[in-house]
């Protein structure tokens, strides 16, 4: 693989973004709705109706089911216990946030190229298939993870200044570490690769996004389980779930080259 | 040098290129003939290593094209696509500039900067793709197939959306590339353009119909003519005559000139000339005479698409 081709490819997918900015809309929308829908739930309803979380009897069995497995909970009290759960949780959107977001961009990457003529100049260079398609993965997936630490700060921040104390500290571990810096941008790469692959598939990118429900699927099921106290993922199925999502990432990638026919797109899409 | 041999290409049970034998030289300017639907785009992306052939080799200075070595083969060809293909939200210097970089330039933006004052863009280099005309886009997918000073060049319609001023510097700029000894293929309907420019042409339906130099393939088709101008109108029919006399055959009078086939021009042209001056008739004029290629192409065409229908019906 060459790096300058592939720095070349991806440098010209950001100058695309940059001309359209509306193209990014999507993730910004959705990180801000991040941003904003943990702290509805967790400080702005229990403030206006005076309920403590720690008074749910459903949350309280969920949270002390997980301090089994996540030692910084069991020393808090249980209404910043149960905060410092939920926030934790809410991180998953995070994950799910740049999915959505950037598979719009990565659904129109290969679609888009064909319907504007300009597939076939580009396949008049020494770009090899993986490079493009890597190239097309990476420039979609580089603004959303931009956007997404952004979020991400100003989310901690907020938890700081609006959380109960010792919240902040409790949420800052090895499972957070995992759940942000590993499983959130693999299951993003798996979920973007897949959409490219059938958006070279496709004439419809519509057809191309569909395809990334099936890898968010799992990660809000992941939230939605731990919410409920059905169970607790540790530490290790963590890092064994981040090397999962890395491994279908890269089966993907070579799947995806191996779907993308230069010579049936060149004669056959029109 | 450029050759492709015994080329077919099929798609399903359509053959889209079949048995096609011919090469570029090194500083040729090649061109390649045909009506729509004759092959000349599947052709052009089979040489420039975009689809494989069913059967037959191109090569490429010597190294045959296959899927393993095509990636980096087409480092070596610049290659116009039929339609420019431009990314319209880009600017002009970033649509070449990506280019050069995926290309492996050394300086890219020395490369983009001479290929953009050479198609006279470097005052709209800041410019968004959307904005320029269609004969700009033109020049600028030139530009782009041109910046990394290929040693093979693949045009599809160069000159397509031109105006005369840009087509004939696009033209010189061919013959300087042909003169640095680029190997130069271009695929036209612009019979007038492959006149100026091809010193070899192959007209192609889906197989070779026909190939050589264009004054050869009137000739063939033609013969030798010899076209003379009297100088008075009413001295026409004797003139015509006289020539007959001396000869010539397949003799036409129109306007102020007669127009004759002739065995060996080099022999009876004079020998016309003098009986016709003796004769008493004024002579204004006398030059061999080529029929437009336009007349040649359809001539070759039809001949072709005949021996195409024989086939088939001898197939059956």
């Amino acid at each position: 693989m060459n790096r300058d081709r592939i720095a070349a490819l991806i440098g010209k997918e950001l100058r695309e973004f940059r001309a359209n900015p509306s193209a990014i809309a999507p993730v910004v929308l959705v990180i801000l709705v991040c941003l904003a829908l943990p702290f509805v739930v967790l400080v702005l309803i229990p403030h206006l109706t005076g309920e403590s979380l720690a008074a749910d009897p459903v949350l309280r069995k969920a949270v002390s089911f997980a301090a089994l497995y996540v030692p910084s909970l069991a020393g808090l009290p249980p209404a910043a216990a149960a905060e410092a759960f939920l926030f934790q949780q809410f991180l998953l959107l995070f994950l799910v946030a740049p999915i959505v977001g950037a598979v719009s961009l990565a659904a129109y990457s290969v679609v888009g190229e064909k319907q504007g003529r300009t597939l076939e100049p580009l396949l008049t260079t020494p770009l090899t298939t993986v490079e493009m398609l890597l190239s097309k993965v990476l420039a979609a997936f580089l603004p959303s993870l931009v956007i997404e630490a952004v979020g991400l700060v100003i989310y901690l921040s907020l938890v700081g200044v609006f959380a109960a104390p010792g919240v902040l500290q409790a949420i800052f571990n090895m499972r957070t570490v995992l759940l942000v810096g590993g499983i959130g941008p693999f299951a993003s790469l798996a979920a973007l690769q897949a959409t490219i692959a059938v958006s070279s598939r496709v004439s419809d990118p519509r057809s191309a996004q569909q395809i990334a429900v099936l890898l968010v699927l799992p990660l809000v099921l992941m939230l939605v389980g731990q919410v409920a106290g059905a169970f607790v993922i540790t530490t290790t199925a963590l890092a064994l779930l981040m090397v999962a999502f890395a491994v279908t990432w890269i089966i993907l990638l070579y799947l995806s080259v191996a779907l993308f026919q230069r010579e049936t797109i060149l004669t056959s899409w029109k | 040098m450029l050759s492709a041999l015994q080329l077919t290409r099929q798609f399903g049970s359509r053959t889209a290129v079949q048995n096609l034998s011919f090469e570029v030289r090194r500083g040729e300017v090649f061109g390649l003939l045909g009506p729509n639907g004759a092959g000349k785009t599947t052709t052009l992306r089979m040489l420039g290593g975009l689809i494989f052939p069913t059967s037959g080799t191109v090569s490429i200075d010597g190294t045959a094209v296959s899927p393993r070595n095509a990636d980096a083969l087409r480092a070596r060809i610049g290659f116009l696509t039929e339609t420019p293909g431009l990314w319209e939200q880009l600017s002009v210097a970033d649509n070449v500039l990506t280019y050069a970089r995926l290309f492996g330039v050394s300086r890219p933006h020395e490369a983009v900067e001479g290929m953009l004052r050479r198609f006279d863009l470097w005052d709209r280099r800041a410019d968004r793709v959307v904005l320029l005309s269609k004969g700009m886009k033109q020049k600028l997918a030139l530009a782009r197939a041109l910046v990394h000073d290929p040693r093979v060049i693949l045009l599809d319609e160069p000159t397509a959306n031109l105006d005369p001023q840009t087509s004939r510097a696009v033209r010189d700029l061919i013959i300087e590339l042909r003169d640095r000894g680029r190997t130069i293929l271009v695929s036209t309907h612009n019979l007038d353009e492959v006149e100026r420019l091809a010193s070899r042409v192959a007209l192609i339906s889906t197989r070779l119909i026909a190939i050589g130099e264009p004054r050869e393939l009137r000739r063939e088709l033609f013969g030798r003519r010899l076209r003379i101008t009297v100088v008075s109108l009413d001295a026409l029919v004797h003139a015509a005559a006289v020539a007959t006399r001396c000869g010539a055959t397949e003799v036409i009078a129109e306007d102020n000139s007669i127009s004759m086939s002739l065995t060996d021009p080099d022999r009876d042209a004079p020998a016309i000339v003098a009986a016709l001056v003796s004769a008493g008739i004024g002579v204004r004029e006398a030059k061999d005479e080529d029929p437009p290629l336009e007349d040649v192409y359809l001539k070759l065409l039809d001949a072709g698409q005949q021996s195409n229908s024989r086939t088939v019906e001898s197939m059956k």
